[in-house]
């Protein structure tokens, strides 16, 4: 616009407080984007699922991606700050111009806000679709997960029923989620799925645990007193360790 | 019109409206809700054998809490006006005159006043005293967050504890800036002598305290142990309390209409001549815009919880799947107007800072056009929006990507508040204030707020973060952090107009810097829980999460601190601050041209407008 140039200096950008403010958007982007980029995925649980990896992933880009919105806005209040400051009951002489607007700079703040907005439905979309798809696998281990108040139940295609989860590794599972009481949320924690326990309907979530231990299960959804205690944890183990489980439990279950 | 001042109070000791107050209203509450209470234990019959439900004492509870209603709001005189138009009749002068407060001192705002500027003080008062429960069930659910085992409170009174400062904080906030603002600040600055309809401002106003007091009533009968979304069938199973609940939503709904109809007729009728929308400051934009949104959004608030009361005291199925219902009704029905209500408490509260920016930079507000665009536009993309609480539901996985689309839409909007914000501050003259460095906190605190957003609005990570403690510290960053941040600015920039006398500069950097500080230590930390996988309303978790929490809760305690200086800021500047100027920031808006004292009609000659507020800065040579 050419009302941000001044007789003094003919070009905008040789002013000394754009200079200033350019330089702390460099910087402010390089710090935001490395705290917050650090602060998400070391206070994150390891990841125990592609779908966990796929999560850190997606903020760490969004993190990065949004680090130089935050870093211009920052850059600016820092300049700002640090020009001439008035202190007083009386205030200061007006500013020096009366800039009211400037379409070029509002257009293009809203195309790059739009583009960045795109950018982030497109990266959403693709995991999610991958998610979605995982949901239909036919080949997949069925778990069916009952929430009550306040424990999960597990049962498995052989009859087998426990209040602790076993997986195998590599493995994709579905799980067919429903509740006998009120609303809970089932989330595995290290998987990185949570979908809600609904009493009266069936919801699926996915995944394929990739990393052999012992993880948690929580319930995300207050379900009343004992919301707090509704966690168990789930085991995942080798196919072998498995098998063997499953068929120790599915066989007690039928002779009881 | 410029005589009424003149006119002599009403006669002595006459008319019925003379002898209702606050007193009145509660002696008629409270002997009704009893009566209602023996007649509904007497003859109500008793639950048949074998019902799905016990709904006898729903249904005494309910009665009661309506009986407590109609009394105090027949108490306080809401209904004078309209027996009288029944009877075909309506208030003499003289008793519009009393009903305005006129010559009457500090009892006025014991009364249903209908002066807008005691109603705003009525509604400072009353929101200040709900920032200090919520604010004071927020410090015991920080302390039984100290250690990992909790056990502190008992897992029940924790629930309610959660749930009720929840319920109490999102209606403090609603209030915050529309209620003292909104009704003292918003007519004179647009040059108006009063609000639209006195009589519903004053209404608005008790219809709060009336709602109050059910929620306070269900602390002890089993308390609201479903948090504040109160989520069926857990709702339905939830104890008495519960009532409490419903009856506070319907009758804070009722009001939250009333107040939109009212200030949206004010300021679309009532602007001073001249008073063109592009000379209309943003505050007011952003004052209509939250009533506006809160239109749509109560009503069907209002609705669900009707639905809810059925539930429990009518053996009806709305939301219970034995019967035929669903609890996704009932989050649909919270969530249209969930959504909407985030917006309802932001927008006033970046409008204000948005009006104060000029004042304190003295030069003029940056693309007047983007911001009223901004506003604009969250509003209009807000009301489709709510599916994304919902992402996780199973309700309809299907609209999960319109939903991710509509929420990100939303940045833009957004975006441009920020544009105007960090342009007006660019290249201004720094005055610096509390209200300055507030809008520079708000910048701060917002984008944390909006960009933890971003994650929150991408489907596969809300799968991991959904009803975790991140979740809760987004919220507190926007609601608080942007919102609060706002109204505590407009408190210390309108104080001098409301009481006369400036806000004390000391206490009020102490405190803004205490809760500033305060407010990023603690929610950094509920952050890193929330990350870690410490779901939201535990009140015990495993001891990994326990030096985040600590640090959470050490926060909490220097927001306290901070607030309780505020407090104490407010209370000793209003008694003894040095005596204000007329215009002691030297802005540009119709209110700063009136004295202190305001008259009761506020303006003599009503003001012609010709240009917008924002003529800072010396034209260029």
């Amino acid at each position: 616009m050419t009302n941000l140039m001044t007789p003094k200096s003919p070009q905008w950008w040789k002013k000394d407080d754009v200079k200033k403010t350019f330089i702390l958007w460099i910087l402010c982007t390089a710090v935001i984007g490395y705290v917050g980029v650090e602060f998400h995925v070391r206070n994150m649980v390891d990841p125990a699922s592609e779908t966990m990896s796929g999560v850190i992933s997606l903020m760490r880009v969004f993190t990065w991606a949004a680090a130089p919105v935050a870093g211009l806005v920052s850059a600016i209040c820092l300049t700002v700050l640090t020009s001439k400051r008035h202190y007083g009951d009386n205030p200061p002489a007006e500013a020096d111009h009366e800039i009211r607007n400037s379409p070029k700079t509002a257009a293009v703040w809203v195309v790059v806000s739009g583009i960045m907005c795109l950018f982030a439905l497109v990266a959403g979309l693709i995991v999610l679709q991958h998610d979605n798809e995982a949901v239909l696998d036919s080949q997949a281990i069925q778990v069916n997960v009952t929430g009550q108040q306040w424990v999960w139940n597990f049962d498995y295609a052989n009859g087998a029923r426990s209040e602790d989860l076993y997986l195998p590794v590599n493995k994709p599972v579905v799980f067919h989620i429903t509740s006998v009481d009120v609303k809970h949320s089932f989330w595995v924690v290290q998987m990185g799925i949570k979908m809600d326990a609904n009493p009266g309907y069936t919801t699926e979530a996915a995944v394929t645990p990739n990393k052999i231990g012992v993880f948690d299960v929580r319930c995300a959804e207050l379900c009343g007193l004992l919301h707090a205690y509704m966690q168990t944890k789930v085991h995942v183990v080798s196919q072998a360790d498995y098998d063997a489980w499953l068929s120790a439990h599915g066989a007690t279950e039928a002779g009881a | 019109m410029t005589t009424l001042t003149q006119h002599k109070a009403v006669a002595p000791g006459k008319s019925i409206i003379e002898k209702l107050n606050v007193f009145t209203a509660l002696a008629l509450g409270v002997i009704s809700s009893i009566v209602v209470w023996r007649l509904a234990l007497a003859f109500l019959p008793e639950d048949a054998e074998g019902a799905r439900l016990f709904s006898r004492e729903d249904k005494i509870t309910l009665l009661s809490m309506c009986a407590w209603f109609v009394g105090f709001m027949t108490g306080i005189g809401a209904l004078v006006g309209p027996f009288r138009w029944l009877m075909g009749k309506d208030l003499s002068h003289s008793e519009n005159m009393f009903l305005a407060g006129e010559n009457m001192g500090p009892k006025r705002y014991l009364r249903y006043t209908t002066d807008h500027k005691v109603v705003g003080i009525q509604y400072l008062f009353i929101t200040i005293l709900i920032f200090f429960l919520g604010g004071g069930m927020a410090m015991l659910i920080r302390t039984n967050l100290g250690t990992p085992e909790g056990g502190w409170l008992h897992p029940q009174a924790y629930n309610s504890i959660v749930g009720t400062h929840g319920i109490l904080m999102i209606v403090g906030t609603i209030i915050m800036v529309t209620g003292p603002f909104g009704n003292f600040i918003m007519p004179i600055m647009i040059g108006a002598r009063d609000m639209a309809f006195p009589r519903l401002n004053a209404l608005s106003f008790w219809l709060i305290v009336a709602a109050a007091v059910p929620l306070i009533w269900g602390q002890f009968i089993g308390g609201i142990t479903t948090g504040w979304s109160a989520y069926n069938p857990l709702a339905g199973q939830a104890p008495l309390g519960m009532d409490g609940y419903i009856m506070y939503i319907c009758i804070f709904a009722l009001s939250t209409m009333v107040a939109g109809a009212n200030i949206t007729t004010t300021v679309v009728k009532m602007r001073a001549k001249g008073m063109t929308w592009n000379r209309t400051p943003i505050f007011i934009y952003g004052v209509v815009a939250s009533v506006a949104l809160a239109l749509p959004a109560f009503p069907v608030f209002f609705l669900s919880q009707i639905l809810s009361a059925f539930d429990r005291a009518l053996d009806t199925s709305f939301y219970n799947v034995a019967g035929g219902g669903s609890g996704w009704l009932y989050e649909n029905l919270f969530w249209i107007m969930g959504h909407p209500e985030v917006y309802v408490i932001l927008i006033p509260a970046v409008a204000a800072l948005m009006e104060m920016a000029p004042v304190f930079t003295r030069r003029p507000l940056f693309s007047f056009n983007v911001a009223v665009l901004g506003i604009a536009g969250i509003s209009g993309l807000s009301v489709l929006v709510w599916a994304h609480h919902m992402y996780i539901s199973g309700w309809a996985p299907l609209l999960n990507a319109p939903f991710m689309l509509t929420t990100e839409l939303i940045s833009i909007p957004t975006g441009m508040l920020f544009l105007v914000l960090v342009g007006t501050l660019w290249r201004g003259r720094i005055w610096m204030t509390m209200p300055l460095m507030s809008i520079m906190a708000l910048l701060w605190n917002f984008m944390i707020g909006g960009v933890t957003g971003i994650y929150l609005s991408d489907v596969p990570a809300d799968a991991f973060l959904h009803g975790s403690m991140y979740v809760t510290a987004h919220f507190h960053y926007t609601l608080m952090g942007a919102g609060l941040t706002g109204a505590l600015a407009s408190l210390v920039y309108w104080f001098p107009k409301m009481t006369g006398r400036m806000f004390d500069k000391r206490l009020s950097w102490i405190s803004f810097w205490m809760v500033q500080i305060g407010f990023n230590v603690a929610f950094i930390g509920m952050f890193m829980v929330g990350l870690a996988g410490q779901p939201r309303r535990v009140e015990a978790y495993a001891p990994t999460f326990n030096t985040a929490n600590l640090v959470t809760t050490i926060g909490a305690y220097t927001i306290m601190i901070g607030m309780l200086v505020l407090l104490h800021g407010v209370i000793s500047s209003a008694r003894n601050g040095v005596k204000a100027p007329k215009n002691p920031w030297q802005a540009k808006t119709l209110e700063w041209t009136v004295d202190y004292p305001i008259p009761l009609e506020n303006f003599d000659v009503l003001p012609v407008v010709t240009s917008d507020a924002y003529g800072y800065g010396k034209a260029k040579s």
